[in-house]
């Protein structure tokens, strides 16, 4: 590779980067193309761990009635079965085996003196949380390293592309502890469900072959984009080396689609029969009822976490600096990660309404147990952590602001902003089934209470989370605004629009929750659409109203790098750790909503412990599991400045940054 | 504090709002008294609105009594919120942390003497809460009930088996006698108009309408079901205070609340109703209820009609997925 970018000339260099990119793609896409051939053939294999003796025997009982019967045997070979689809309903033959039945046994659940559901479930979360990681970062460094590209000032280009590569830097140990990880998965799944991860890779037998190349694939690209950013750092080679991270992440976006496919399989079969057997389709394994409202909610949700980790890096970096410059350096790039997890974060909710909606569309009992019954109070809980993390992002801008000369005039406002959010909050998170003593329940006189049992249904949640979520648009745009005056000559006109437009859509807001009881649900669910819609509109139509009105505006001081509050910078430790805590909960919820069935109502979970654990049991798994992985990402960081060369920072340590700019680098490469 | 009453409908509403009156007019005050030159200083600002919206409002003003695990979470919400107001900027910060840094820092007897009783209290504070967390309890213990557990996918009710996702309520018809869910729905009034009906002379709107037919007809028979069978523990009002229900713990379902059948397809309450208590699966544990399995007491007709009846007396639409 160094050859191809020894000096050349323009022409031949252009020439040869287009040729090399080519060359990249034929080579990285070559698993792909080769795995057609295994998808021709389909799934469906024998499953490892096979039906159970006694069904054996009684199998071959049958074929001997049949045979004494009178019924050719060689007639039977030749005759296919068919089955019909669980969830497609089409006809087709039945070319798997049956999912095994299990029983509780060493052979089909093999055990250590321990639970084995609670050891997958750490595994499993582990991959998670790394796979997450590794899968966002290089969508931010895409999306960095093309700002630092249009960027027409050279400095701050050259500090995004600094940003891009310490992002990058960070998540290349993660990576290899990710395909550890899944390692270590596997072999749990190997070795503790023997017979249902023999059933599922016997359905899934040519996607884990695609998945295992394409992680191949992905490695490759990573490695070169990674190892090749000094050698294509001008000129055209710059947009090959960008071209790098798009294919890192269409490839990176493939596998966890694939990935999600086995999760929305046993959530919600298809391309089954009653009996499990495989029917010869396999876009129907894929395409299950849920898998495309997972694939859109993980990917906000992987991003949403990639940012949080990145900023807790930052924050981190940032308390134990010892020079202004480091500060001023960790502080910009918590500011950029932090905004780029929450840029994600806002439509999470949305996807998460929607996957919520496939869900009760599939199986109302599912909805129900999630929702209403069994598992709903932990979603409660799970509307806490998205108030913390709403909450959170509001307070950081609200320090962010002192950093600015001008800030303090928005920051005598916070007190009423801190009013809407608490009770959006309370709102949001008041439970339907409350907790309470027998004698609490007599006093209250009945399971629900009059004034509250309001704020527990869907209705009142969606306005207390809209309201959340356009407070922290208003946050978003004062701080825009921090040290800037617009002077264009409709300054006046657009900040009354603007506040008008804020108003109106939430007073339509809170109109439509309230209005939402006095309608049949089906209606109310629609209402959420034209609540969303005003939120959305804030976003995507204010913000760039504000930019438009603040471009050229009058700079009422420097952006001071660096001087906020260490209080912030545990504001955005927190906002990661809740994210981390969230995804765990959230991970949790999703497995547990099959109760007793491996795959859901074709394979049953036999294992003594096919049983929802405890609302305590859960909390304490998921903080181990967020404890061990923040532990073991602290190593990655460590691991990350070990490979850093230190350089001395040159710069005005005394003089402010302009406004807009970037702090000088703290590490170089 | 019942001088002010709750009005019926627009509690949740009319809570948010007193609130937000009360804290306007906390800020109000502080903002004249600072121009008099004696404002509050912001720690006790703080500790004043969590004492007033905690301690006071949500404790005597409204009513029935919250339990301890909402005012908890209330408590607790309300608690990083004044924290996020005091520590919102700088200056704030450092004046919220002033008394505190005073009493710490001070030469005074005054803050000594402070200083030495916080040293004091602080710990036997804590220790007389650890006692009291650890103190064995005579209480009943707290019940996490799961009100409304998944159904399962069939049930059979009389031999006949229906899928609860699918199944379909057969009264719910026009006037010609087609299942209609609209026409049904355009005939429901809301209680909080304080009327039953729309119209007492139309036979489409009138029960008792001597030329009534189709759905409103069935809700008439509906009602005579109900009030045979069911208003002894639902109450003549729907509201879960029938003459019974107090001899009961917890009290039956309040069908007006808009937690109860408002949230649940019919088919959901089909299944209830047929199976009773008894029949709660294992999630309705600690199944606190004695509901009778009623289709050891009524017809598959009669339980369809008698559940027409509730969600038209309460005006409340059954929920559905298209």
């Amino acid at each position: 590779m160094g050859r191809l970018f020894t000096p050349m000339t323009r022409g031949k260099k252009r020439f040869s980067a287009v040729t090399a990119l080519i060359v990249a793609g034929v080579f990285l896409t070559l698993p792909i193309i080769l795995s057609v051939t295994a998808m021709a053939g389909g799934g469906g294999g024998g499953s490892a761990g096979g039906p159970p003796p006694e069904v054996l025997e009684q199998r071959k009982a049958a074929a001997a009635a049949a045979a004494e019967a009178g019924e050719s045997v060689e007639g039977e070979a030749v005759k296919i079965e068919t089955g019909r689809d669980v969830y497609y309903k089409t006809e087709g033959p039945a070319i798997g085996m049956p999912a095994p039945i299990t029983a509780d046994n060493e052979t089909f659940y093999p055990r250590y003196n321990f639970e084995s559901r609670v050891l997958l479930w750490v595994a499993n979360q582990q991959h998670l949380y790394y796979g997450s990681f590794v899968l966002a970062v290089p969508i931010f460094c895409m999306c960095i390293e093309f700002a630092g590209m249009i960027s027409k000032d050279k400095a701050m280009a050259k500090k995004y592309d600094q940003l891009a590569y310490d992002f990058i830097r960070i998540s290349l140990t993660a990576y290899s502890l990710t395909a550890i990880l899944g390692g270590i998965l596997i072999f749990t799944f190997l070795t503790l469900y023997p017979a249902f991860f023999g059933y599922l890779s016997g359905i899934f037998r040519p996607v884990m072959h695609i998945y295992a190349l394409t992680f191949v694939a992905e490695s490759g690209v990573l490695y070169i984009y990674y190892y090749g950013w000094d050698k294509m750092r001008e000129g055209v080679l710059k947009w090959v080396h960008l071209s790098m991270c798009v294919i890192l992440n269409v490839i990176g976006t493939v596998l966890m689609f694939l990935a999600n496919s086995w999760i929305a399989f046993m959530m919600s079969p298809a391309g089954v029969d009653e009996q499990g057997r495989y029917l010869g389709n396999i876009w129907h394994v894929l395409h299950t009822a849920l898998w495309n409202p997972l694939n859109v909610h993980r990917i906000l949700g992987n991003m949403a976490f990639g940012g949080g980790v990145v900023a807790a890096y930052a924050a981190y970096r940032f308390l134990s600096s010892n020079t202004d410059e480091e500060r001023a350096h960790y502080d910009w790039m918590g500011y950029i990660a932090m905004s780029l997890g929450v840029a994600f974060l806002i439509p999470l909710p949305f996807a998460g309404y929607w996957l919520m909606r496939e869900v009760y569309a599939y199986r109302q009992q599912m909805g129900i147990t999630l929702m209403g019954g069994l598992l709903a109070w932990l979603f409660i809980i799970q509307a806490t952590m998205i108030g913390i993390l709403f909450l959170t992002t509001n307070y950081y801008l609200w320090q962010a602001l002192g950093r600015m000369t001008g800030g303090e005039r928005f920051q005598k406002y916070i007190k009423y902003l801190v009013f809407i959010l608490v009770v959006g909050l309370l709102v949001f998170i008041t439970p339907h089934t409350i907790v309470m003593s027998p004698a609490e329940l007599k006093a209250m006189g009945g399971q629900q209470h009059p004034v509250l049992g309001n704020y527990g249904v869907m209705s009142a949640k969606n306005g207390g989370i809209n309201a959340i979520i356009m407070t922290t648009i208003l946050s978003f745009i004062w701080y825009q605004r921090g040290n800037k005056v617009p002077t264009v000559s409709w300054s006046k006109f657009g900040n009354i629009f603007m506040g008008c437009f804020f108003v109106v859509a939430q007073i339509n807001n809170i109109a439509l929750a309230v209005y939402g009881y006095f309608i049949p649900a089906n209606v109310r669910i629609g209402l959420s659409v034209p609540q969303v819609a005003g939120t959305l509109s804030c976003l995507l139509l204010m913000t760039p109203l504000n930019l438009a009105m603040l471009k050229g505006g009058r700079q009422l001081g420097p952006i001071r790098w660096g001087q906020i509050p260490p209080r912030s910078q545990y504001a955005i430790i927190m906002l990661a750790t809740a994210f981390t805590w969230m995804m765990g909960l959230m991970g949790y919820i999703r497995s547990s909503v099959r109760l007793f069935w491996h795959v859901n109502e074709v394979m049953r979970d036999n294992s003594p412990w096919a049983y929802t654990h405890t609302i305590g049991f859960a909390a304490n798994v998921i903080s181990f599991n967020v404890l061990f992985f923040w532990i073991s990402i602290m190593f990655v960081f460590w691991l990350g400045t070990l490979g850093a060369k230190k350089v001395v920072i040159k710069g005005p340590v005394s003089e402010p940054i302009p406004a807009g700019a970037s702090p000088q680098p703290a590490t170089s490469h | 504090m019942k001088w002010i009453p709750l009005v019926e409908g627009q509690m949740p509403m009319q809570m948010i709002a007193e609130l937000a009156i009360c804290i306007l007019f906390f800020s109000t005050c502080n903002y004249l008294l600072k121009k008099a030159g004696v404002g509050v200083p912001k720690f006790w600002a703080g500790i004043l609105v969590w004492c007033f919206v905690n301690l006071f409002y949500l404790k005597y003003r409204i009513y029935p009594p919250i339990p301890f695990s909402v005012r908890a979470i209330y408590g607790t919400v309300s608690a990083c919120g004044i924290f996020m107001w005091v520590s919102g900027s700088q200056e704030e910060w450092l004046e919220f942390k002033r008394p505190i840094i005073n009493v710490l820092d001070g030469n005074t007897a005054f803050t000594k003497v402070l200083r030495t009783a916080l040293l004091l209290l602080l710990p036997i504070g804590l220790g007389a809460f650890a006692y009291n967390s650890l103190l064995p309890s005579f209480d009943e213990p707290i019940e996490l009930r799961t009100v409304h557990p998944a159904p399962p996918a069939t049930t059979k009710v009389h031999g006949k088996t229906y899928v609860l996702q699918t199944a379909q309520q057969p009264y719910r018809i026009d006037t010609e006698g087609k299942y209609d869910p609209a026409y049904s729905n355009a005939h429901i009034v809301d209680q909080s108009m304080g009327r039953l009906m729309k119209d007492v002379n139309s036979s489409e709107d009138n029960p008792w309408d001597p030329n009534a037919k189709g759905y409103i007809k069935h809700v008439r028979e509906g009602g005579e079901i109900f009030f045979q069978n069911c208003h002894f523990c639902h109450g003549d009002n729907l509201n879960g205070r029938g003459l019974w229900a107090f001899a009961f713990n917890p009290i039956p379902a309040n069908f007006t609340d808009a937690g109860t059948i408002a949230q649940l397809q019919e088919t959901f309450v089909f299944w209830r109703v047929a199976k009773g208590g008894i029949g709660l699966p294992g999630e309705g544990f600690p199944w606190a209820s004695v509901m009778p399995p009623w289709e050891q007491h009524l017809t598959v007709d009669e339980i369809w009609k008698v559940i027409m009846f509730e969600y038209w007396h309460t005006g409340y639409y059954p929920r559905t997925w298209d």
